[in-house]
Order: structure tokens, then sequence, then C-alpha cells
């Protein structure tokens, strides 16, 4: 899985030549090898390190706050979205629905890798949720729907429909 | 800027830490374990920044980092694999040894816990000929790693077992006055039992088996 997401980070980067990954550990731990270096580890940690490759950095954050708010975002998902539970998963997405009330993307007005890895990370959950609970989390499914169309970005993953229209106005039961 | 710290928690200790070594200008402040902070996470989080622009960071280890960039540090990527290993996989294993050696009273099977973990650290420090982590110099990856295992390894009671480069570079942080600083703060000079009342609020840990059993994608029964 995080080996496709490297993949398709490399694709929306425009990078030529692709990486060649193996990976570590029981948790298959993504590594990469350079010719003119040590390996690097971290599904993270490789993905910032394309985004400098590409000399894009404004894809890490503008400025120290909203650097900051990009590797929390970017490590969230690699602690709090694998391996949780299903109650789990209610609180990720009330909290993260929350924190979307008043934002475009991750990192206030401005596209990030957050958004990216965000994205691929939380794509599972939202096959998942029942018209009804696309309706409860409308913050995420807007950004999530927004993420999903950006230019060059789902590669690896299908579409998911969210609601274009609203059939159901207000809390129903 | 203002940092929510709580007493015996031990992700503040990183982030104090991060404040004493970096000089940042910062208010600090004491809060209790349950309180909720960051206006959207339904848990309490803690520590918390709340940023000069209104936003707040929740994680250590961003909040650590921020303090190091805006004197004018910014970490590198050997920093940022430190950092991620550290939440990824240290992270897990020592929310697990905590658990056992505060709540239950079985220091003696830390050992096993953490042992993946520092052989991995030892290993990667005793390859390269560097003090730190990254080089001749203190970074964040430091900081945060020596204020990680901090409570661990200061402990003698625990019977870790001899790692030479583990010792050598936890020696440097230990001593360093930033350090010693934050831990009393946090930790008020009791060792592990300072973090009782903390870890006795947190839910148990969840063994790495949990993880293959529940998917987070099950769908409802």
């Amino acid at each position: 899985m995080a080996l496709r997401e490297l993949s398709s980070l490399e694709k929306f980067l425009g990078l030529k030549k692709p990486n060649k990954y193996s990976t570590q550990g029981d948790k298959k731990v993504p590594v990469l090898q350079s010719n003119n270096g040590p390996a690097l580890v971290g599904l993270v940690t490789i993905a910032c390190h394309l985004v400098k490759e590409a000399k894009r950095p404004e894809l890490l954050g503008d400025s120290a706050e909203s650097r900051a708010v990009v590797q929390q975002w970017l490590e969230h998902r690699v602690t709090k979205l694998e391996g949780c539970t299903k109650e789990d998963v209610k609180t990720v997405l009330k909290d993260f629905n929350l924190y979307l009330q008043d934002k475009v993307y991750l990192a206030g007005n401005q596209f990030t890798l957050a958004d990216i890895f965000m994205y691929y990370g939380i794509h599972s959950l939202i096959v998942e949720l029942a018209i009804q609970e696309k309706e409860q989390y409308m913050n995420v499914t807007r950004w999530f729907d927004h993420i999903q169309h950006y230019p060059g970005i789902r590669h690896h993953l299908p579409p998911v429909a969210v609601l274009r229209n609203r059939i159901y106005t207000g809390r129903h039961h | 800027m203002t940092l929510f710290v709580s007493e015996g928690n031990p992700h503040c200790l990183k982030v104090l830490a991060a404040l004493e070594v970096t000089g940042a200008k910062c208010d600090v402040q004491y809060v209790n374990h349950e309180e909720r902070v960051v206006p959207f996470l339904s848990r309490p989080a803690l520590p918390a920044l709340l940023l000069p622009s209104g936003l707040h960071l929740f994680s250590s280890n961003a909040i650590c980092r921020y303090l190091f960039e805006v004197n004018g540090q910014d970490s590198s990527e050997l920093c940022n694999q430190w950092l991620e290993w550290e939440t990824t996989e240290l992270q897990p294993a020592l929310i697990h040894a905590l658990h056992m050696a505060v709540l239950q009273g079985k220091g003696s099977e830390v050992s096993k816990v953490l042992q993946g973990p520092l052989n991995y650290l030892d290993q990667s420090l005793s390859k390269k000929n560097t003090p730190y982590l990254t080089g001749e110099a203190v970074s964040v990856a430091d900081v945060v790693l020596w204020a990680a295992l901090y409570p661990i390894l200061s402990d003698s009671s625990l019977a870790l077992g001899e790692r030479k480069s583990v010792k050598i570079w936890f020696d440097h942080g230990a001593a360093m006055h930033s350090l010693q600083c934050a831990a009393q703060k946090v930790l008020q000079g009791k060792g592990l039992q300072g973090m009782k009342s903390y870890m006795q609020k947190q839910p148990a840990p969840q063994s790495s088996q949990c993880r293959d059993t529940q998917p987070c994608n099950s769908s409802p029964a």
C-alpha cells in the first residue's frame, strides 16, 4: 500500500525516473535506497524527500506554522489511521470533520502533502461509509471529494461517489 | 504562543526539553490530564501548542520541530527519519513498557518489550562516528528521543542490559541542564512513579496482534 502511494506521489510530482523501493520489518515500512547516501526509511520521510527532489517545497508548507501543521497531519496519518479499531474510526472521522469545518485544506488555504497522504490514508474508511454517515461527516466528505478531483492525485485509488445533491436535509431519523 | 502541558505526562517532557534547549519564547500553562485544550479533538491531547495564528498543534513531535524551526534549526531528512521512527516504532513499545513498569509492577519485563527498538538505536549509533543522531550537533531528533527514553533509561532498577552506544549517547543528553530541568517539571523527582496518575487515565495499550484481527475498514456486522 505504502509503495503504491509513493509511486502515485512520484507521478503527481512529475518525477521522471521512478524510484525503486523495498520494505523492512513486519509492518512493511518502505525503504528508499539512494546512490549517494544512506537509505531513507519511512513513508513520511520518503514522501518529504520526493517533494524536495521535485523542488516543490510549498507542498510542505509555506511558513514555519504551516510546515508544523503539515508534519502533524502526516504523523497523524501514520500513527492514528493505521490499525485503528471501529470505535477509533468514529473518533478519527468526528475530530477530522470538526477540524475541517473552517478549512479548505489541512494547512488552511494551501494544498499540501498532508492533504495527499490523509486522502490516501482515509480512502478505505470513506469507501465503507453509508450515505447517512457521509452526511454526518460533511466537512470530511467535501474535503475528500475536493482532493480526489485535484489534478493528478487519485492514481491508484478508485473514485468514491459522494453526495452531489443533498437528498436529506438536516438530521433525519 | 502558549504551550499546554500536564505533570506526569511523558510526551510533555519532550516539548519542555525542546523549549529549554531552543530558548523559544512561549507561555507555559499547566493543566489537568483531562483538560480538553484542542477544540476539535474529542479526547484530551497534551501537550498542545497554541500558535500565534490561533491554530493548535497537538503532536509533541510537531511542536518540538516547530520550536526548533523558529529558532533557526530546520530538520534534516535524517532528522525526519528519526522522528518518524520515534512515533511509529518506539512510542508503541514505550507506552507498553511504561504501562507494565508503572501500573503493573512488571519492571522485569520492560527489557523484553523494548529490546527491538533499543537494539536498532544502538546499531544505528554504533555504525557512525558522530556523538549525536544526525551528526556533530544536537538536533530535534536527539532531544525528542532523549526525552522519550528518559523515564525508562534513567531508572537503573529496570535492568535493560548493556548497550554501549546508546549509553554514551544518552549520557550526553541526561547531563544537559535543559533535559534535567524538563524531567524535574514532569516527573517531580519521583521517577517512573511520577507518571502514575497520568498512566491510570490512559487506555491500556493494544498489543500488536490487535492490528491484524481488527482491520479499521471492516464493515459493521
